[in-house]
C-alpha cells in the first residue's frame, strides 16, 4: 500500500512537473519516472526485514512496549516477498518505458539541445543505445540478476530445492552494485541558467521554425511550471510572455538520488551481517549428543556470553558436513544464570542432518540413549549465528496461552517449558494450554521427562492448572499406548486420535471469561489454518484469541 | 549441492521467459515498431513455451506441488514421448526458439530469459534428469468388512484376542483385561431373579 501511494505521488509530480500536453514522449518518460522512485523506495526498504539482529534486539527491548508492534515485527518476511514482488512488476515498467525511450530519443534526435540527447546522432540503432552507454549496459545485467533471482525464489523452488534459492538470492548483492552505477550515468539533466535562459524565449539568431519547435523537446525538470499557452504551437505568435534568451542554455546532470535511498539501510544490512560474522567466529563446545527415538537427535552445547531468550532460534554451521550451508534450529533449553547449557533438538530429515547425525553418532552407537564418554574428543567444530527472535518469545507475555504443537513443532514450547520449570514468577504467564499432536507414540518421549517434572513441580507449589496438558496420537495403529510405565502423568492425558479443535476453543473460552489467549501454533499448515480460523471466530463468553504466526517458508 | 535438481528452476525460469516474450511481442506488435512481425512471433513463441512448460515434472524424491490445472496440458505434453522427456531436446528448441526474437528491441529480454533457461535446461539434462508426468492416485477403495474374521466364539465376559490365542504369553494384554481363558469367578455367582 505504501509503494502504491508513493508511485502515484510520483507519477504526480512527474507529470505536474512536465508539459502539460502528453505525448508519447512525455508517458514513457513520466512512466520510468515514477515508477524509478517507487523502485527506490523499495530498494531501500526490502533490506530491512531482513536486519535479524534488529528485529530480535527490538522485539526483546523495553522501547518496543505494545503487543501490536512486536506483532508486525512477525510480518518481516511477509513484508520483505511483498517488496520483492512490487521490485519485480514495477522492474517490468520501467523497462516497457525505457526501451520505448530509447526508441524515441534515436528518432528524435534534437540539434538544438545537444547535450539533452542520449543518442549521439540521429536515428542511431536504439539497441547500440541499450548495450553501449553505462546505464542501458547495468540495466539488462540487473533484469538478468532480477529474473535469476525471482525465478529461484518461488515457493515451490524454496520448498523442493532451497539451495538454489539460497545461492541465487545472494547475487542480490550485485543487484545493488549495479544500482549504483546505473543511476551514475548522467542521463537526467537540469538547466542550471534558467534566469538568462527561460524555457520557451526565443533566440534572434535563429530562424523562426526552429523556434516553433521548442514545446516539443523533452528536456526534465524545469524550476517552474510551463504557463499552458506555451504547449500549442498556434498560439505561439498570440501570446505576451516570451522572453529573448540572453545566452545558450546550460545542462547539469541530475545528483543521483537513488544513492540517497539505499546507501542507508545497505550500510545497515552490511553491519549486520558483519557483526553476526564477527560473532559467530567462535566455534561452540559439545557437552553430550543424545539420540532420541524417532530420528531425532538433541545437542548440548556452551559458549560464552551466548544469552538467548526462551523460543528463540539459532543457525548451525558445521564446515565438515558442508561448507556453505546454514540450517536454523529452535532452542529448546535456553542458557540460564546457574546453568549455561544450551540445546537444540534436531530431526534427521534430509542430507544434511544425516551426515551430520553420522559424525556426531558413528552409526555402531546410534542404538543406545546416551553416547560414551570417550567420543567426545572427535566432535566436529560446530559454530552458530544467533539468537534470532519468533513470535514464540510472545507467550510469556499472555496470561493465559494456547500453545499446539504438532510433531516436531514442540521444539519451541520446549525452551518455553524449561523457562518455566526453572521459574516461572516473573512472567506475566498465568495458566498455559500444552497441545501436542504426534504420529509415533515414541515422539513423546523426547519431552516426556520434562513434562513430568514440570507438572511434579506445580503439584508441589499448589498450582497445578497452571499448566494444562493434553497429548494426542493422531495415528492408531500401534499396539502400544502407554508411552512408558513411569509417566504417569502423561499417559492419563494421552487421547487417541486427533483433536477436536472447536469443543477445545469452547473450553478454553468458558474457563477464561473475558480474557485475551495468545495462541501459537508450530506445525503443518493445515492444523495452523484451521486454529487461525477458530481464533477469528467469536464466542459467547467474550473471550478474545490472538493468533500468532510464525512463517517458515 | 549433489542433490539440486535444476530442471525445476529451468522450468520455472522458462515460463518466466514465455511470459516475457508475450509481453514484449504484444509491445512490439502494438506499438507498430519497424519489423513488427518479430513481436507477431514472439507472442507465438511466447504461447507455445508456456503451453510446453505449464506441467511441472515429478521430482525424485519427495512430493511435487503441482500447478492449478496442469493435469490437462500433462496428457498433452505425455503424448510426444521422448520429445518432451528428453531435457536435451527442450535445450535445443528452447534456444532456437530465442534467437528470432532477438533481433527487435522489444523482445530482446524474452530472448536473453529464455537462453538462461535453455542452458540451465542443458545442465539438468548432463545430470541425467527426465520430465516424468504427474500422475494422479489411484484412490484406494476402503476395504469394507476387510478386518471381520468371524464372529467370536466365547460369551462375554472375554478376554483379548492375544490372551485366547496364546493362553500362556501374559504380557501381551495391553489393554488390561483378566488374564487366561474363559472368566473363573472367584466368587461362585447365582441369577437373582425372582
Amino acid at each position: 500500500m505504501l509503494s502504491a501511494v508513493t508511485g502515484l505521488g510520483s507519477i504526480e509530480s512527474t507529470v505536474a512537473k512536465n508539459l502539460p500536453v502528453v505525448s508519447i514522449h512525455q508517458l514513457g518518460l513520466c512512466l520510468s519516472r515514477a515508477s524509478a522512485s517507487v523502485l527506490n523506495l523499495n530498494c531501500s526498504l526490502i533490506l530491512l526485514p531482513m536486519c535479524r539482529t534488529l528485529l530480535a534486539y527490538f522485539r526483546g527491548s523495553q522501547k518496543v512496549p505494545s503487543r501490536r508492534t512486536r506483532r508486525l515485527l512477525d510480518k518481516s518476511r511477509t513484508f520483505h516477498i511483498t517488496c520483492g514482488v512490487t521490485i519485480c512488476i514495477f522492474s517490468g515498467v520501467h523497462v516497457a518505458a525505457h526501451l520505448v525511450n530509447a526508441l524515441n530519443f534515436s528518432v528524435s534526435y534534437s540539434e538544438d539541445f545537444v547535450e539533452l540527447n542520449a543518442a549521439r546522432y540521429r536515428n542511431e540503432d536504439p539497441r547500440k543505445l541499450l548495450f553501449t552507454t553505462v546505464p542501458g549496459l547495468t540495466g539488462v545485467c540487473m533484469v538478468v540478476v532480477l529474473f535469476l533471482m525471482i525465478t529461484a525464489s518461488t515457493y515451490a523452488i524454496r520448498v523442493s530445492n532451497y539451495d538454489i534459492f539460497w545461492y541465487t538470492h545472494n547475487l542480490f548483492f550485485v543487484f545493488y552494485m549495479l544500482l549504483m552505477l546505473h543511476v551514475s550515468g548522467g542521463l537526467l539533466k537540469y538547466q542550471t541558467n534558467l534566469d538568462t535562459h527561460p524555457p520557451g524565449c526565443i533566440n534572434l539568431n535563429r530562424t523562426s521554425s526552429q523556434n516553433i519547435s521548442l514545446p516539443e523537446y523533452f528536456s526534465e525538470h524545469f524550476r517552474e511550471p510551463f504557463p499552458e499557452e506555451f504547449s500549442k504551437p498556434e498560439e505561439f505568435t498570440q501570446n505576451t510572455f516570451v522572453k529573448i534568451c540572453m545566452e545558450e542554455p546550460r545542462f547539469q546532470a541530475n545528483f543521483p538520488q537513488t544513492w540517497l535511498w539505499i546507501s542507508g539501510p545497505l550500510c545497515l544490512y552490511c553491519a549486520e551481517r558483519l557483526y553476526r560474522y564477527i560473532r559467530s567466529n567462535k566455534p561452540v563446545t559439545i557437552i553430550s549428543v543424545i539420540s532420541h527415538p524417532s530420528d531425532v537427535m538433541e545437542i548440548r552445547m556452551v559458549k560464552e556470553n551466548f544469552k538467548a531468550r526462551p523460543g528463540q532460534y539459532i543457525i548451525l554451521h558445521c564446515p565438515s558436513v558442508s561448507a556453505l550451508e546454514n540450517h536454523p534450529f529452535t532452542l529448546t533449553m535456553c542458557p540460564t544464570e546457574t546453568k549455561a547449557t544450551f540445546g537444540v533438538h534436531l530431526k534427521i530429515v534430509g542430507d544434511w542432518t544425516e551426515r551430520f547425525r553420522d559424525l556426531l553418532l558413528p552409526p555402531s552407537s546410534q542404538d543406545t540413549e546416551i553416547l560414551p564418554f570417550i567420543q567426545s574428543r572427535n566432535y566436529p567444530k560446530l559454530y552458530i549465528d544467533g539468537p534470532f527472535g519468533s513470535p514464540f518469545e510472545e507467550s510469556l507475555n499472555y496470561e493465559v496461552s494456547l500453545c499446539v504443537a504438532g510433531g516436531i513443532g514442540v521444539t519451541p514450547f520446549a525452551s518455553i517449558l524449561n523457562t518455566l520449570l526453572d521459574d516461572w514468577k516473573p512472567y506475566k504467564l498465568r495458566r498455559l494450554y500444552f497441545i501436542w499432536v504426534c504420529r509415533d507414540i515414541q515422539s513423546f518421549r523426547w519431552f516426556a521427562d520434562l513434562l513430568c517434572m514440570l507438572h511434579n513441580k506445580f503439584w508441589q507449589e499448589n498450582r497445578p492448572d497452571y499448566v494444562n496438558i493434553q497429548l494426542y496420537l493422531s495415528q492408531t495403529d500401534g499396539i502400544q499406548k502407554i508411552i512408558g510405565e513411569k509417566y504417569h502423568a502423561l499417559n492419563s492425558r494421552l487421547f487417541i486420535g486427533r483433536p477436536r479443535w472447536k469443543l477445545l476453543f469452547d473450553e478454553i473460552a468458558k474457563y477464561n471469561r473475558g480474557k485475551t489467549v495468545g495462541v501459537f501454533c508450530c506445525g503443518p499448515n493445515s492444523l495452523s489454518k484451521t486454529l487461525h480460523k477458530l481464533s477469528n471466530q467469536n464466542n459467547s463468553y467474550g473471550t478474545r484469541f490472538e493468533y500468532n504466526k510464525e512463517s517458515f517458508s | 549441492m549433489g542433490q539440486i535438481e535444476w530442471a525445476m528452476w529451468a522450468n520455472e525460469q522458462a515460463l518466466a521467459s514465455g511470459l516475457i516474450l508475450i509481453t514484449g511481442g504484444i509491445v512490439a506488435t502494438a506499438g507498430r515498431f519497424t519489423q513488427w512481425y518479430f513481436g507477431a512471433y514472439s507472442i507465438v513463441a511466447g504461447v507455445f513455451v508456456c503451453l510446453l512448460e505449464y506441467p511441472r515434472g515429478k521430482r525424485k524424491k519427495g512430493s511435487t506441488m503441482e500447478r492449478w490445472g496442469q493435469k490437462y496440458m500433462t496428457s498433452v505434453v505425455k503424448l510426444f514421448g521422448p520429445l518432451t522427456r528428453n531435457y536435451y531436446v527442450r535445450a535445443v528448441l528452447h534456444l532456437l526458439l530465442s534467437v528470432p526474437a532477438g533481433f527487435l528491441l522489444a523482445t530482446i529480454l524474452g530472448t536473453a530469459c529464455l537462453a538462461i533457461a535453455s542452458g540451465i535446461y542443458l545442465l539438468a539434462a548432463v545430470r541425467g534428469e527426465q520430465w516424468t508426468p504427474i500422475e494422479p492416485k489411484p484412490r484406494e477403495r476402503p476395504q469394507i468388512g476387510g478386518t471381520i474374521k468371524q464372529p467370536p466364539t466365547n460369551p462375554p465376559p472375554r478376554p483379548p484376542a492375544e490372551a485366547r490365542k496364546k493362553p500362556s504369553d501374559e504380557e501381551a494384554a495391553a489393554a488390561g483385561g483378566p488374564p487366561g481363558g474363559p472368566q473363573a469367578n472367584p466368587i461362585p455367582v447365582t441369577d437373582e431373579v425372582v
